[in-house]
């Protein structure tokens, strides 16, 4: 061969794919008319190389995005199957991230978030199910004047106040704060000021920053509210500011100074939630040491309220930490888990279509051949593959987006109660950023998959096969073969996951509140202190309202309690029977205790096991009666009748109370834990001084029928009381308990989802696989009964493949779910991480629906008519 | 090469060896070697350019008819021709080079550089 041609084969190297032949032949056929002369052939590699980068830049570029769009427009079946099994994968992940980031990695939205802290105590002798321990009057105080390590610390307390404009009463959601809460946020009012010196001191003239909402709504965003005197709770109140818009750290719409008395200092209950802005440079942990250096100072001077025996039991202890965690708590393991769950349903979505994109792939060999014939390498052919399948992946993540769009707001819907509003949830740049990955990774991972059995592959033989090559296809094969067990072992880790959840569920469902909850409706009331005199009116007010609502017709019972169980309020002191006292520095069992009325035990269904319920002449200074808990009445006078015995506050020599009664026991804190002791006080709690009323109340009322019918009633009979007194949060009792699971229920509801479409999306592949695998040995089959081979047995060959993928599957799942079944924790009740009911229940379940997928092509095999199975050879 | 392209003369730069190599074609040098020979050109210059004309629209290429290569007892050779935007471009390049012309002859005949 001439120089000149060897020479144009060598440069052609450079020029890519498919435009390679035509390049050499243009050059060759010029050549010969020349002689074949070099002299005019070293231009070839300029040309060549101008080639090359042209088209790579740009036409090689888009070049392979129009033929991946054009590949993906012939076969819309399968652009439509694939993308949407995409789409849902990563829609369901963008989704469960944006509330991921929201909540759990989004800083709070406010100036320098790394330095706002949590500033609390724990306690875990004391067994109680609470966040953190607050902070009392003196300790805030003591902590104010003795912390370095921070810039700012405010306590708080969430309240609500009825706002009174226009005539009608509105309820709002507020806060007390002390002065340095404005200044620990870092968020300054827009109109006026925050509090200033002293107005956090008794006696000072009562005043009152508004949210925007508020300053919108209620009062027409006029500027001159600030100055303005407005009545709340009785009280009339200055407007000193606005804050600006979006500021809420709950849902809170008002704030008001939280008085505290130096000289007076209450240092008994625990109840002021503290924040705190870090000093410039401090860290938490050295925030944390002065903080337990404060507190070991404090019980040294204040051992009236924290006697050091109480404060080695209860283990008392500082504890500093982001201040996001305060709102997190409940939230994030659930949110961890479901994250993991929709990775998972994601690698399945990525299994199937990577099984999807092999089909074609399969189907696609004959071209594939043609083309590398032609010229095309295995870089071109990889290139290809991977331009359709990321272009695919990034459409699905479009696609995905829009389904997390509306995803986000079901989701947020079925949330466990409501996230405070600072956990701002939604699509934001790092929920896109989050996106643009999964989709450009599971594009990458499932467009490399078909593409690795390229190379060295006999391609005279595929071209003269027509494509069915049987040898080349093996590798790919049992690249399918390890799709379909991994998407096994995944759907059933998820379906032993859900099925753990299911199974708590249903024992949560099946736990026995010790309270009924047909008929009831339930709303809150808060009776204004300037309006009701402590004592004889507040019992007069109650019981005019049980009167009132008890003659509404379908009404069966009327009751009311302080706190109604399993709403989250919380009013516990230590307690200790009279004659037998707890050796003082000794912690004696903390009691839950409420208020109520007699209608209370009724309504709720409440068993009274012993003695009576309390009456309305049961009244503090007249006669101290109490109602004790079973589980109260056990734990001090075991084996013995409660009914007659004395118990009171620990160490408060003064005050007892005789117990009448004994009440079944109810689940307080929550459905999943164990009851308290309970002790059931009158609505008055205190003696002819101190009468200590209940002014907040939690109404129920059964009727009949319909307990939402008998809210306009209720709110009448209200009215007709008080008309000023807006009622609060109407619902059904029954409503109060769904929410109490609803971390469950929300758990149980996505994981049954993301396990339903594995097991959809896992059970599609093992029967495209199955079905693939019969295509492939029809003529086999079709010789095999021509032979004689009994039908069973072509059967039980294909269902026997079939269930050796299934059982490798399970086997592959039962050890990922064994290891990966603890993560669900404290979210799983009464029921152990590794149940073996649920580990071999859905092992079975799975067995039995892969069995069915196997079933069809299975039959389809052995009705294979020979002669026709022949012929197609 | 298929799909739509870009076409008209605002698709490329009209160097003098663009246009140069375009006007051969109009002239009907069909064969990339006849262009060359027809421009004087090296195949490394003439070679690039009728790509970047085939790319903008301006040239169509095509492969010679098996019959007609038979008939000459040689490969079959790939020929150009220009398209309608590719005439345009042309006349638009003429007009401009007449233009520079006038320019340089006005240029020529100025006093200072009379040399009759």
């Amino acid at each position: 061969m001439r120089p000149s041609l060897w020479w144009i084969r060598a440069v052609s190297a450079l020029v890519p794919g498919e435009g390679r032949r035509a390049w050499r032949e243009e050059w060759e056929a010029e050549l010969a008319t020349r002689d074949g002369s070099m002299r005019h052939a070293w231009g070839a590699l300029a040309d060549a190389w101008y080639v090359r980068t042209e088209g790579w830049t740009m036409n090689g570029m888009s070049r392979d995005v129009r033929t991946a769009l054009r590949g993906l427009a012939r076969k819309p079946a399968f652009t439509f199957l694939a993308g949407l099994t995409l789409a849902i994968g990563i829609g369901a992940n963008t989704a469960i991230f944006s509330v991921v980031d929201g909540v759990l990695i989004d800083p709070l939205p406010f100036p320098e978030p790394d330095r706002l802290v949590s500033y609390n105590h724990e306690a875990p002798g004391l067994g109680v199910n609470v966040p953190v321990i607050p902070h009392s009057e003196a300790m805030y105080l003591h902590y104010l004047e003795g912390a370095r390590a921070v810039d700012a610390l405010a306590v708080f307390s969430d309240d609500n106040v009825n706002l009174m404009s226009g005539g009608e009463p509105q309820r709002l959601a507020a806060v007390q704060v002390t002065r340095e809460y404005f200044d620990v946020v870092g968020v300054q009012p827009v109109l006026g000021r925050g509090f200033v010196e002293g107005e956090d001191r008794p006696g000072a003239e009562p005043v009152a920053v508004l949210g925007y909402g508020l300053w919108q709504q209620t009062f027409g965003s006029d500027p001159s509210v600030v100055g303005r005197l407005v009545e709340m709770d009785g009280v009339r109140r200055r407007v000193v500011g606005v804050m600006p818009e979006g500021f809420a750290v709950t849902d809170e719409e008002l704030w008001i100074p939280l008085e505290i008395d130096p000289d007076d200092a209450d240092g008994g209950s625990l109840g002021l939630i503290g924040v705190a802005r870090l000093a410039e440079g401090a860290t938490i942990e050295a925030a944390q040491v002065e903080m337990q250096d404060l507190l070991g100072r404090y019980a040294e001077t204040h051992a009236d309220d924290l006697p050091p025996g109480i404060l080695e039991q209860s283990g008392l202890a500082a504890d500093v930490k982001p201040l996001k965690e305060l709102f997190v708590q409940d939230v994030r393991q659930a949110l961890w888990v479901l994250f993991g769950t929709v990775g998972f349903v994601l690698l399945i979505a990525c299994a199937n279509v990577a099984n999807l994109f092999l089909v074609r792939a399969e189907a696609r060999q004959r071209e594939t051949a043609v083309r590398t014939a032609m010229g095309a390498s295995r870089l071109d052919m990889m290139r290809q593959h991977l331009s359709e399948s990321v272009l695919l992946a990034l459409g699905a993540g479009v696609t995905g987006l829009a389904l997390a769009a509306f995803g986000v707001q079901g989701l947020l819907r079925l949330a466990p109660a409501e996230l405070p509003e600072i956990l701002r949830v939604g699509i934001d740049g790092s929920v896109l950023a989050f996106t643009l990955g999964v989709s450009l990774t599971t594009g990458v991972v499932f467009g490399v998959v078909p593409v690795l059995g390229y190379g060295r592959r006999d391609l005279s033989g595929t071209l003269r096969e027509g494509g069915r090559s049987s040898t080349d296809g093996e590798g790919r094969h049992r690249a399918r073969r390890g799709l379909v067990v991994a998407q096994v072992a995944l759907a059933l880790v998820l379906l032993v996951g859900s099925g753990l959840m299911l199974r708590s569920f249903v024992a949560l469902r099946a736990v026995d509140l010790g309270f009924g909850t047909e008929g009831l409706m339930t709303f809150r009331l808060g009776l204004p202190g300037a309006e009701y005199e402590d004592g004889e009116p507040v019992v007069d007010f109650y019981r005019r309202l049980t009167e009132r609502l008890e003659s509404m017709p379908g009404v069966e019972a009327v009751g009311m309690n302080t706190g109604l169980p399993l709403t989250g309020s919380k009013s516990a002191g230590p307690m200790e029977p009279v004659e037998r006292p707890f050796p003082e520095g000794q912690l004696a069992p903390l009691v839950e205790r409420r208020q109520i009325t007699p209608g209370y035990f009724d309504v709720m269904s409440v068993p009274l096991l012993e003695g009576r319920a309390l009456e309305w002449t049961d009244q503090g200074d007249r006669y101290r009666a109490v109602v004790v808990s079973e589980t109260l009445a056990k734990a001090f006078w075991p084996g013995e009748s409660a009914v007659g015995r004395m118990i009171r506050a620990q160490g408060d020599d003064e005050h007892a109370w005789e117990v009448v009664g004994v009440a079944g026991d109810v689940r307080f804190d929550g459905v999943r834990d164990e009851p308290l002791p309970m002790a059931y006080l009158p609505v008055l709690a205190g003696d002819a001084e101190s009468p200590l009323g209940a002014f907040g109340m939690d109404v129920v009322v059964r009727v009949g029928g319909d307990p939402l019918a008998a809210v306009q009633g209720a709110r009448e009979a209200l009215r007709s009381v008080d008309p000023r007194l807006p009622m609060i949060n109407p619902r059904t009792a029954a409503s109060v308990v769904e929410d109490a699971m609803a971390a469950t229920s929300f758990t149980v509801v996505l994981l049954g989802i993301a396990a339903a479409v594995a097991l959809l999306l896992g059970t599609v592949g093992l029967y495209g696989v199955i079905s693939y695998i019969v295509s492939r040995r029809t003529p086999e089959i079709g010789v095999r009964m021509a032979l004689g081979a009994p039908v069973g047995t072509v059967l039980r060959g294909v269902l026997g493949e079939g269930m050796v993928l299934t059982g490798i599957g399970v086997a592959l799942g039962l050890i990922g779910a064994w290891s990966l079944s603890r993560a669900l924790g404290s979210l799983l009740y009464g029921v152990s991480a590794t149940d073996p009911l649920t580990f071999l229940g859905t092992a079975a379940l799975l067995g039995a629906v892969a069995l069915l997928a196997t079933w069809i092509p299975a039959r389809r095999a052995s009705r294979v008519d020979p002669v026709q199975a022949l012929r197609a050879e | 090469m298929t799909g739509t392209r870009r076409t008209g003369v605002e698709g490329i730069r009209m160097t003098q060896v663009t246009a140069l190599v375009l006007r051969a074609v109009a002239a009907g040098y069909r064969y990339g070697f006849d262009v060359m020979d027809a421009c004087g050109l090296p195949s490394g210059t003439v070679y690039p350019a009728l790509r970047r004309l085939h790319a903008a629209g301006l040239l169509a290429a095509r492969w010679e008819g098996a019959a007609e290569a038979r008939a000459e007892g040689r490969p079959r050779r790939r020929t150009y021709e220009l398209t309608a935007p590719g005439v345009a471009a042309l006349t638009e390049a003429e007009v401009k080079l007449a233009h520079t012309r006038e320019l340089l002859d006005g240029l020529a005949a100025a006093p200072s550089g009379g040399a009759r």
